[in-house]
């Protein structure tokens, strides 16, 4: 934040092909607002199942804070690294660098991502990938602490910042459509 | 569900009306009157009548508040008369009701008294001292403050207790003498009092928890205090001698972050210690019957009973706040306050 690059010169990976199906998730929005006509009623043993594929198309796309490359081409988020279950979502990403000054900030926008465009049953975590850096507990402490989360949303300068990092977040279907 | 539990939890309401997270509920502990506060930085104001062998709870009054960030915490003075705020804005407001006395609730109005200004980031929690002569605040810059409380509304700081090495989660007096913990983020709970011929200091750090502690609760005669962490655990510790406390019994029983715990006295007895009811972010209640051993036995370790739980007590949300109502009568009336922005009050009744 302070001017500093904490990775001057990433590695840039080529984009993977996209799952192909388009995400009932892609506009951001909650999968309950009624945007294409009337929603069926569900009852509880028809929950929307979601997969790996359809969270990793949401967060792809996050701008890196620091380079004009997206999260997936500096291989910071991956498919295989998010787990999914019935009401439950674990998100690993891999700093570039170690001493990444940078992670929470990451972290942080692939929680408010996923805390937008998920239905509200899902609890997040999210993490760095073991041995990828070096305050690893620390910054997993800070991104899975809500109250922490909640006070950092309403500091209108990291907000902005965070902001710019989701602006590129709904672009893979342009891309790729 | 749990056919085998003695007790379940009725839903007595569902009141609706913050716009965000509900963060925290506070039971007014002379009159039928129960606060909520939210990210929407409002506070909300419920009275409750007997109705139909059951409670009638009415919102009476919003108090905007004026924080500029969210209303984290609610606090009551004993003698009920007065409420604290502690916001993400740093700031604690002091209100007090002007008119409207005797009964004619709705005609009230909630005035700021003063505003406690000193913390430099998120105040998190706030407490009065059981006589109501002193209240705490805790923040994210690491400090526990300690302010003196004079009439009119003036208030002195009387220490910054800057003991913790992270944020300060939560601040709990004991319900009879001025013993001060707080918990924290560093994962210790600290203890403090006043040293008459110095200033208020740390008597003692009780370790064992492995991650954030989120939440503390005194029993109601003062002899242990229960602890609530991201570990996923319940740790009470026991008064040993006047100035140590020891771990004397680990509950668990919770998925994820157990965000608040309540001590009341419950309704079975007294050999029981009370009743402890938790919550937290797997949006579970659960209530446990803690009990000293017998005489006879050589064992220190408490018993516990869990004696009731539920699941999704906010439907798919985290629960982050739940008290027991501490008027008499009222023991077996449990509230909570959930990410959905809904404030839910629950009866403890014997399951059929």
């Amino acid at each position: 934040m302070n001017g500093e690059i904490f990775n001057p010169n990433p590695t840039v990976f080529a984009l993977s092909k996209r799952s192909g199906r388009k995400s009932k998730f892609e506009t951001g929005r909650s999968l309950w607002i009624d945007n294409e006509g009337p929603l069926e009623q569900t009852d509880d043993s028809e929950v929307e199942s979601i997969d790996q594929d359809e969270i990793f198309d949401l967060i792809r796309s996050i701008a890196d804070p620091e380079h004009p490359n997206s999260l997936e081409e500096l291989r910071v988020v991956s498919a295989e690294q998010i787990d999914v279950g019935q009401n439950h979502v674990t998100i690993e990403f891999t700093p570039t660098v170690p001493h990444c000054g940078m992670s929470t900030l990451i972290g942080l926008s692939i929680r408010v991502r996923l805390l937008r465009s998920l239905p509200q049953r899902f609890k997040v975590d999210i993490k760095v990938k073991p041995g990828s850096h070096q305050s690893e507990l620390a910054v997993n402490k800070q991104l899975n602490d809500k109250e922490r989360v909640a006070a950092a949303l309403e500091n209108p300068a990291l907000v902005e910042t965070l902001e710019k990092c989701l602006e590129t977040a709904g672009m893979q279907s342009e891309l790729y459509d | 569900m749990d056919v085998d539990l003695p007790y379940e939890l009725q839903l007595v309401t569902d009141l609706r009306g913050h716009e965000e997270r509900a963060w925290q509920i506070a039971w007014n502990p002379v009159e039928p009157l129960l606060a909520s506060c939210s990210a929407d930085k409002s506070v909300r104001l419920y009275n409750y009548q007997p109705s139909n062998e059951s409670l009638k709870f009415s919102h009476i009054h919003s108090i905007p508040t004026g924080h500029t960030k969210t209303v984290r915490s609610l606090a009551w003075s004993p003698s009920g008369k007065t409420l604290a705020t502690g916001s993400f804005d740093s700031n604690v407001g002091i209100w007090e009701r002007e008119g409207g006395h005797d009964g004619d609730e709705e005609a009230a109005d909630w005035e700021c008294m003063t505003l406690l200004e000193g913390h430099e980031t998120e105040c998190k929690s706030v407490a009065y001292s059981s006589s109501g002569t002193l209240l705490a605040s805790c923040s994210r810059d690491k400090t526990v403050w300690v302010w003196e409380v004079h009439p009119d509304s003036d208030f002195e700081c009387m220490g910054v207790l800057m003991e913790h090495t992270q944020d300060v989660k939560c601040v709990a007096w004991h319900p009879s003498e001025e013993i001060l913990a707080s918990a924290s983020y560093d994962d210790t709970i600290k203890l403090y009092i006043d040293d008459p011929s110095e200033d208020w200091f740390c008597f003692s750090t009780l370790t064992g928890h492995k991650s954030t502690v989120w939440a503390l609760a005194w029993s109601p005669k003062g002899s242990y205090l229960a602890s609530s962490s991201d570990d996923l655990t319940i740790k009470i510790w026991k008064r040993v001698a006047e100035h140590k406390w020891e771990c004397a019994l680990e509950l668990k029983g919770h998925e994820r972050s157990i965000y608040s715990i309540s001590w009341g006295k419950g309704k079975t007895g007294e050999e029981s210690l009370g009743w402890l009811a938790s919550t937290g972010g797997d949006g579970k209640i659960n209530v446990w019957d803690i009990r000293e051993p017998p005489e006879s036995s050589t064992g220190r370790v408490l018993s516990h009973k869990l004696i009731a739980t539920l699941s999704s007590a906010h439907d798919v949300s985290d629960v982050n706040s739940i008290s027991w109502c501490p008027r008499e009568g009222f023991e077996d009336l449990l509230a909570t306050a959930g990410d959905d922005g809904s404030v839910r009050v629950w009866k403890v009744v014997p399951s059929h």
